[in-house]
């Protein structure tokens, strides 16, 4: 089984790559995992993964009209 | 902000509620027998222990200041040994032993600025959300409709001379948090004109592709203008929900002069007699008219005195225009029935009238 | 107070009347915050524009949580620098909304402090709704209400606060202990309540008894509403004494019943048990006399919503009954599968009442392995055009008897 340190990492990239073009939700990053590690993960270490980079500061989750998970940031709509 | 995760406290929950029940509630927790409504706002729980619980109801605002719960604390200090609790529809509650505390708690309330009522063939409080005091979609302020239309209606909470019960609920968009969809009457604020794009901001303060798959009738499209990307919006397809404007804030869509208030009867959500049902369309678009609303406030009041000079005994605002009819309602009510009055949404023809069986 | 004074003639107006008013309340909140005192002069200005002037944050929160902080950014920072941000902070509210004075103090002293004073008792879905602070204060926030005991709600994709009627702590008809249920559910999901993991809200509401004192049917994706499978407990003398007393019991209860199911010869109600609807009108209107049977638990409906995005929708009943005891194992159980379907399945904000509009009632019980039942429906199909995934061919009766055999 892959740890979710790693897992988390793979995820932090695929957050990073698709910054500014897409946002992805925990369960778009779950499902890319899955398929990534085939079979050397399951949905429970992609929990953990989450939960790490949130509880670390590496992603935020963030709220457009649904969840996602994002890299810190300024928003669009913040006033100093 | 650095922040230490391995001492913080989370993932708890709530306070057990049991820390929050009076004596008498722990005492006779499963074993009420019956309750009788003594008087408008006050009913008395019998237990099969014999103990006898005195609940006093008064309406509130929703939006209070911390000075306000804590006049409520002292009052529950005075009177219920320092137990409250609130209800679904934001009534205040306050529970008492002693019959003798009634009438004082109720004087007390009445000096607060604060009616007692709401149980039984009532109005209850009005359900709402936040409207221009805090929300960023709001099609009309929420707050101010209540206070001028409970102003109106307030005999009707201090009272229970209706029929039977009146449930009325505000939303201030279509998002509808107040999920207002199955009330005796919902107000439902509405916009009417799609978004303006405004292109110099947007570049900087929305991501395209975010902005364009917020929309769920796909009616945002990128395009480029004076060389830059952005976006512009199908009309047609806009249902006015505001989503794209959450996602991205240089889409308002707010209006003075199209944002409003359309009005539906009919709804309910308890089993009692009738199925729940939705409400339906009464008044499709009254323009937003503060600090007072007068319009909505007397279209309400006058839907509220019609159902309840020719309702029976019981019969809720739905069951009794689903007896007369609804061209007859239309009728009595003095209402115009109009094209937008016929749904043309998913499953529009189910809501036809299928049949001869028509009044006169 | 220091800040700039408003005219508000318009808000004014608000102060007048006998229902009790918000502007007052702001006006209160006001006098020691600068926060209050500019949503006053910025709420004048929307009632003289007719139109609001916020801006939705979608970032702001505690460490860890995605849920319970709303973002909220005034579009005119300058003119009311007090309102420049106005955070929302949702506090999970104890189950039944019970209280004690010193709880609530608590809660009050920390807002003074830190917010702006103002507070809705509670927002639609049932928290605790702490109007108004600023990013800087949201830790600070967060770390106050956890030494006090409380948690804060859901908000975003995840679990919403689950919240129910006041139950066996007041009220003779609940079926079930709304309180206790609710609890432990919201204790069992603290996860998925704070850490958003699916395409959008899900919602949980107890009602005890049929009446839905808490709109579970219209308001909830998860809706347990208390009911009872044995017979109607009647007190015949009650019942006399209420028509002895002036009800018509003919008018108001024999022919309200919607399941025809009762008789009055004057003398003696009699109930028909077995076409009972459970509808409790007439319990409701003789609760001296009669009360819900002893075989009491849930009826569990799923997928109510309001419009956005595909239409409103009630709930539609998902099991008929069942005995609500803890540990809930089985409720659970479904729940865990209908959760990771629709992770599967669903699209960005598709509520799970959206989701079996679009794949089907029937393929959505196939997937969560739950019966198709008469109860499910209003009436079976009316249309003829049946989706079967099978055929039989030639040979097939052969083959299901030797496999009788085997």
């Amino acid at each position: 089984m892959v740890s979710a340190s790693e897992v988390a990492e793979a995820m932090y990239k695929m957050v990073k790559e698709s910054m500014g073009q897409k946002k992805l939700k925990p369960t778009d990053l779950t499902k890319a995992m899955l398929e990534i590690y085939e079979g050397r993960v399951d949905k429970a270490t992609c929990k953990a993964a989450i939960k790490e980079l949130v509880n670390g500061g590496k992603c935020v989750y963030t709220y457009f009209g649904g969840s996602y998970l994002e890299i810190p940031h300024r928003e669009g709509a913040a006033n100093d | 902000m650095a922040v230490d995760m391995s001492e913080r406290k989370t993932d708890f929950g709530p306070p057990h509620y049991e820390q929050f029940l009076p004596p008498i509630i722990k005492e006779n927790y499963g074993k009420w027998k019956y309750h009788e409504v003594l008087k408008p706002g006050v009913m008395v729980h019998v237990s099969a222990s014999g103990a006898r619980l005195y609940t006093v109801r008064a309406g509130s605002p929703r939006l209070i200041s911390i000075d306000k719960i804590r006049n409520y604390c002292d009052l529950a200090d005075k009177y219920c040994g320092g137990y409250l609790r609130f209800t679904s529809r934001h009534n205040v509650e306050f529970l008492l032993t002693d019959q003798k505390n009634i009438d004082p708690l109720i004087a007390d309330l009445k000096a607060l600025g604060h009616p007692v009522g709401g149980i039984g063939n009532a109005i209850s409080s009005i359900v709402h959300t936040q409207g221009w005091v805090h929300c960023h979609s709001a099609a009309t302020d929420a707050s101010g409709i209540v206070k001028s239309v409970m102003d109106e209606l307030c005999e009707y909470f201090t009272s229970t001379k209706l029929p039977g019960k009146l449930r009325i609920a505000l939303a201030c968009c279509l998002n509808m948090c107040g999920a207002v969809h199955c009330s005796d009457i919902a107000i439902l604020g509405i916009h009417r004109r799609p978004p303006q794009v405004k292109h110099d901001r947007l570049r900087k303060e929305c991501e395209i592709p975010s902005v364009v798959a917020a929309c769920p009738t796909a009616a945002i499209r990128p395009i480029m203008v004076d060389g830059n990307p952005s976006v512009e919006i199908l009309e047609e397809n806009c249902m006015f929900c505001a989503n794209c404007y959450t996602v991205c804030p240089s889409l308002p869509l707010n209006d003075p002069l199209n944002d409003g208030v359309s009005i539906w009867v009919g709804g309910k959500v308890s089993n009692a007699r009738h199925e729940p049902m939705f409400s339906k369309l009464a008044i499709p678009f009254i323009p937003n008219n503060p600090p007072r609303w007068p319009e909505v406030v007397s279209a309400v009041k006058g839907l509220v005195e019609l159902w309840a000079a020719n309702a029976r005994p019981y019969e809720r605002m739905g069951e009794w225009i689903e007896r007369i009819t609804w061209p007859k309602f239309f009728r009595m009510a003095g209402i115009e029935f109009q094209k937008e009055h016929i749904d043309d949404f998913k499953h529009a023809g189910l809501t036809y009238k299928r049949s001869a069986q028509l009044t006169r | 107070m220091a800040g700039a004074t408003y005219k508000t003639p318009k808000l004014d107006e608000l102060e007048k009347g006998p229902w009790p008013s918000f502007v007052k309340e702001i006006k209160m909140a006001a006098r020691r915050s600068p926060m209050a005192n500019d949503l006053l002069g910025q709420l004048e200005k929307s009632y003289t524009e007719k139109i609001g002037y916020w801006k939705h944050g979608g970032i702001v929160g505690v460490m860890g949580y995605g849920g319970g902080v709303i973002g909220r950014y005034s579009q005119l920072p300058e003119e009311f620098p007090g309102v420049s941000h106005f955070h929302t902070i949702r506090v999970n509210q104890p189950a039944g909304w019970f209280y004690t004075s010193k709880a609530l103090r608590g809660i009050c002293d920390m807002w003074e402090k830190r917010g702006s004073g103002l507070t809705n008792m509670h927002g639609s879905t049932g928290d605790i709704v702490l109007l108004g602070t600023v990013t800087d204060q949201l830790e600070p926030i967060f770390a106050e209400l956890t030494a006090t005991g409380f948690d804060l709600g859901g908000s975003g994709s995840d679990v919403r606060t689950p919240s129910c009627c006041c139950g066996k702590a007041r009220c003779e008809w609940a079926c079930y202990d709304t309180m206790a249920v609710c609890y432990d559910f919201t204790m069992s999901f603290q996860d998925e309540l704070h850490r958003p993991a699916f395409p959008y809200k899900y919602k949980f509401k107890f009602a005890g008894c049929p009446n839905d004192c808490v709109a579970s049917v219209a308001r909830s994706d998860m809706s347990f509403i208390g009911t009872w499978r044995d017979d109607i407990k009647v007190n015949a003398e009650e019942v006399k004494k209420y028509v002895d007393g002036g009800l018509d019991i003919i008018n108001n209860v024999v022919l309200n019943c919607p399941g025809k199911c009762m008789k009055w010869d004057g003398k003696k109600l009699e109930i028909d048990n077995d076409s009972c609807r459970h509808c409790m009108h007439c319990i409701n209107v003789m609760p001296k006399a009669l009360a819900p049977g002893d075989d009491r638990g849930a009826c569990i409906l799923i997928g109510s919503k309001a419009p956005i995005v595909e239409g409103a929708l009630l709930s539609s009943v998902l099991i008929p009954f069942i005995k609500m005891e803890p540990p809930y194992t089985e409720i659970k159980e479904i729940i865990e599968r209908i959760w990771d379907l629709w992770c599967e399945e669903g699209k960005a904000r598709e509520r799970v009442g959206e989701f079996i509009q679009r794949v089907g009632m029937g393929n959505f019980l196939e997937a969560i392995e739950v019966e198709p039942l008469a109860e499910m429906v209003a009436h079976p199909r009316e249309n003829p055009y049946v989706f079967y995934e099978d055929y039989f061919e030639e040979g097939d009766e052969d083959e299901d008897e030797e496999e009788e055999e085997g």
